[in-house]
């Protein structure tokens, strides 16, 4: 039996949270920016990503 | 973003999604039939430029007579089919009136879905009750008031809707009735978080 990875569960959590600081700070700066951008740009930039094509499962 | 805010009334013009096409056919079944409906939770964000993807739209209508359903179930069926009911009757008596929620895909998919819901508790007759008109284009949309949205976002917790709960602050923060919102927040015991958003 393959024997499993060293799992640091205290960094693993640390890292989670660090994650979702910086998730957290990119919604901060995209509605920064949503705010200062006409609709025609910002709505085609989001129609892009909803659009786009999806990976094969 | 360009926008004009009024109470009960947000006004924009951007370019549609096909998942702003797919709501906008299925609400269109809704308006022809007369029947009163609130979108809710993550469609909500996205309306508002939110980037990301959701599977489905919720959504509360308000309670109707098994005919006027079979009205809606019967127009919807030139775009759409239900996925967890088999025909009208069946959707109406099983699912809707025990309130269990319908799935409606364009027909032969699965995703994106309309899930679709009677109102059932309190909350979410208030909530259909002081919906919110988006006139998007010219068209409208009613969606639920900001101030819940935020904190019943709050409420359900998860990353995502703490990120959505974020997003909407931070966007209309400056037109929103602060003390509603809080108002809310105590009600959903969320008024940490809530301080946590500002």
């Amino acid at each position: 039996m393959t024997d499993l990875p060293h799992v640091d569960l205290a960094e693993l959590n640390a890292d989670k949270e660090e994650n979702i600081r910086q998730r957290r700070e990119f919604i901060r700066k995209y509605v920064e920016w949503l705010k200062k951008t006409p609709n025609a740009v910002w709505s085609a930039q989001q129609n892009r990503m909803l659009s786009k094509p999806k990976a094969k499962a | 973003m360009e926008f004009t805010f009024e109470k009960g009334r947000i006004r924009f013009d951007r370019e549609l999604s096909e998942l702003d096409v797919f709501v906008r056919k299925f609400v269109d079944a809704l308006d022809a039939c007369g029947i009163r409906y609130v979108v809710i939770s993550g469609y909500v964000p996205i309306l508002f430029g939110r980037s990301r993807e959701t599977e489905d739209v919720d959504l509360f209508i308000e309670r109707t007579s098994q005919e006027k359903f079979t009205e809606l179930w019967n127009r919807l069926s030139a775009d759409f089919e239900c996925i967890n009911a088999a025909n009208a009757s069946e959707a109406f008596a099983e699912y809707l009136s025990n309130d269990t929620a319908l799935r409606f895909a364009y027909s032969g998919s699965f995703i994106p879905n309309m899930e679709v819901k009677f109102p059932k508790r309190d909350l979410d007759r208030y909530t259909l009750d002081n919906r919110v008109e988006v006139i998007l284009n010219g068209r409208s949309l009613f969606i639920s008031t900001l101030e819940l949205q935020i904190a019943y976002k709050l409420f359900l917790g998860s990353e995502k809707d703490l990120e959505d709960a974020l997003y909407l602050w931070l966007l209309f923060k400056e037109h929103l009735d602060v003390e509603t919102l809080k108002r809310h927040a105590v009600q959903l015991n969320v008024s940490e978080k809530l301080r946590d958003l500002k």
